[in-house]
């Protein structure tokens, strides 16, 4: 099967050669701050974990997203999610692998990130991060894997397997939970304290990890011979446009407990990411921005005209993927952090190095996504006749364009 | 060159401590001083000078006693008389140098609000070192165990297994933790100062400061200077007050200074609802 990474057109070469750009700037970022050190980041003495945490908190949501197409089909026997499910876990594979990769980057001391394992810590939160992480890792490469060399054989999958499937439903539940207690259960943080944490999680993560599974799916469908169904993908846009109001409904109950309690504690963040404290407020435009993308995209995904319309369905996700990005990806660690808990206020924002390697593990995160699927679309076009895998290996070639533009995101 | 360096620290000390004394001529509770010189006759009668130890002396002998237990019956606490505080600072420039703390870690610094209106304003100081909670809220997030509370009540950190994460730091509520960026004041000039990579000797050891070694890379905070502890000494912090702000003791010695401030009414400590527990008192 992995021979199917060796045939492609010019544009999955070129893609792959921009990719391995990408991920060498983001080494050459890293070396840079291994050198130097954690300094080289716009981190401080009071936002004390920046976008590299952000990111893997965000990206914990697309990984647990999987699970919107895979208990669809394999409980309810939604037999339209068919194609797609290798997709939804094999999207997971990528963002674990993602997730794990920023908070190596994060530490201080990353040659003794074995520690962690050396001296397992069972009442901390971030040690059943790793373990439901790693383990849903490891889950997802074993069922996706099974699944497609079953596929790619014509022959039922193993017995086996349907468990681990089974089991792989309440653990992408449990990864983006576990993750939430990493900030609900802080005193200090009043941002963060809300009992209605893990519920946020999971509501964004059923958007923002759907979205761009559809998104992703989108391109496929124009670059390559497979395609999963336009209806397919309108009924998990359908998953999405709930998942979202859920989370929009969500965030308002945080502004209703801050606002009508006028504790301070409950306040400040929010003044501070929508409206500016003090004087600061470098955040306030990304917040309005991510308001007006989440809420516009939402009501314009309840027509049925922009479902139809392939361009604007493309358009309402993307929308949608920004804004839950900004809402976890740079409001909700930043905001949690600001202001202090005592009162003051430093703002923070990424340096250069720091964006640099950030690009990098994305770029890494993404040559892990084009391995998987162009295996995925190798053994699906190979089982189609022979002349329209000709047409296909000629039509196969991802837009560079298309996918930079899905990175940048 | 630790051992020498200690004996160098103590020479200092007992030095002082010799010099108070002098100074404090004949009025000591050791009553080791010199007889008084031959008074005139015709010489009015002054005042009785109020006989009173020397609150650092105090201190310092009910620490020594404290040593003498075993470190699980010791009760490590601090207290801080706000009416004294003068916002000076010199407590916060005492342990930088004392931990040799690069730019960025400040284990005690002094916080200032202003209070009321003009014309009755006010300003008040509030130095805040680590609150070494009973129940800290750094310690169970660790992934690694690297932080612990000491059977003396102090939270500790072990550099050598800290990987940096910077969970802790999250969890304090009184934003206590700071992280070694490992930047130095002089990395920017034509020349980085030897003193900069001098090392620091928190938990007893020498850190000296190299690339990439800890405690660069780690989680640093307050320790109550551990290290000076052990040799019998006061933190650097209450050694340095210039008011006789800063009060070290042992809790669990009832008869120690800091055990009857504690029993004052005007006693408070930082966030209390939190459940955190502090060792740190503050006289209001």
């Amino acid at each position: 099967m992995i021979d199917h990474l060796l045939h492609g057109g010019p544009r999955y070469w070129a893609w792959l050669a921009f990719l391995c750009v990408v991920i060498a700037i983001g080494f050459g970022c890293y070396y840079y701050q291994l050198d130097y050190g954690l300094g080289v980041t716009g981190m401080s003495r009071d936002v004390s974990w920046g976008f590299y945490i952000a990111q893997f908190t965000f990206l914990v949501g697309v990984a647990a997203s999987g699970v919107m197409v895979v208990l669809p089909y394999y409980l309810h026997h939604y037999k339209m999610f068919g194609k797609i499910t290798i997709m939804g876990e094999f999207l997971a594979v990528a963002a674990v692998t993602m997730c794990v990769l920023f908070v190596v980057v994060d530490l201080g001391q990353p040659s003794r990130v074995l520690n962690v394992l050396l001296y397992p810590t069972l009442n901390s939160v971030m040690f059943y991060d790793i373990i439901v992480l790693s383990g849903y890792l490891l889950i997802n490469i074993v069922v996706g894997w099974t699944m497609l060399t079953a596929e790619s054989n014509e022959l039922p999958p193993p017995a086996w397997v349907k468990p681990l499937i089974y089991i792989s439903i309440p653990w992408a539940i449990s990864i983006h939970t576990v993750t939430a207690f990493l900030y609900s259960g802080l005193p200090g943080r009043d941002y963060w304290l809300t009992a209605i944490m893990a519920p946020r999680f999971l509501a964004s993560a059923f958007a923002s990890g759907p979205a761009l599974l559809i998104l992703i799916a989108l391109i496929l469908r124009r670059v390559t011979s497979f395609d999963p169904g336009l209806p397919a993908l309108r009924k998990i846009g359908t998953i999405v446009t709930y998942a979202m109001i859920v989370n929009i409904f969500f965030v308002l109950m945080e502004f209703f407990t801050g606002f009508y309690s006028q504790a301070p504690g409950h306040m400040a963040s929010l003044q501070y990411l929508f409206f500016g404290l003090d004087g600061y407020g470098r955040l306030v435009p990304f917040m309005w921005l991510a308001a007006v993308l989440g809420i516009g995209a939402v009501i314009a995904l309840l027509f049925q005209r922009v479902k139809q319309d392939e361009r604007l369905f493309a358009l309402a996700l993307g929308a949608i993927f920004v804004a839950t990005w900004i809402d976890k990806g740079l409001g909700l660690i930043v905001g949690g952090f600001t202001p202090n808990p005592l009162g003051d206020i430093t703002e923070y924002a990424p340096t250069l190095p720091e964006l640099g390697v950030t690009l990098g593990v994305y770029g890494i995160g993404f040559l892990v996504l084009t391995v998987l699927y162009k295996i995925t679309v190798g053994v699906r076009e190979a089982q189609l006749s022979p002349e329209t895998a000709q047409q296909a290996a000629t039509a196969e070639q991802a837009s560079p364009e298309q996918l930079v533009a899905e990175a940048a995101h | 060159m630790e051992e020498k360096n200690a004996s160098r620290r103590r020479f200092i000390l007992g030095g002082g401590a010799a010099g108070l004394l002098a100074g404090l001529a004949g009025a000591t509770a050791t009553g080791t001083s010199a007889a008084p010189p031959a008074k005139p006759a015709d010489a009015p009668e002054l005042p009785k000078v109020v006989e009173r130890e020397s609150q650092l002396l105090r201190m310092q002998r009910e620490l020594q006693r404290a040593l003498a237990k075993p470190v699980n019956e010791r009760r490590w606490a601090m207290v801080i008389d706000l009416r004294k505080c003068v916002g000076c600072s010199a407590c916060t420039v005492a342990c930088k140098s004392e931990n040799r703390l690069p730019p960025g870690v400040v284990y005690r610094p002094v916080l200032e609000e202003e209070l009321g209106k003009y014309p009755n304003v006010t300003r008040r100081f509030t130095p805040r070192p680590c609150m070494q909670c009973d129940n800290p809220p750094c310690v169970p997030v660790c992934p690694v165990g690297a932080t612990f509370k000491r059977a003396d009540g102090i939270v500790e950190v072990n550099y050598e297994q800290c990987i940096g994460c910077r969970y802790c730091i999250t969890a304090c509520p009184y934003g206590a933790r700071t992280f070694d960026f490992g930047e130095l004041y002089t990395a920017n000039t034509p020349a980085v100062q030897s003193y900069e990579l001098a090392p620091s000797f928190e938990y007893g050891k020498q850190w000296p400061r190299q690339n990439d070694t800890s405690p660069i890379g780690n989680v640093r905070k307050c320790q109550f200077c551990l290290h000076r502890i052990a040799e019998g000494m006061l933190p650097a912090c209450v050694s340095t007050c210039i008011g006789n702000a800063t009060y070290f003791g042992d809790l669990g010695d009832t008869t120690a200074l800091v055990s009857s401030l504690v029993g004052q009414s005007n006693q408070m400590r930082l966030k209390e609802d939190l459940g955190t527990s502090p060792r740190v008192f503050y006289l209001l």
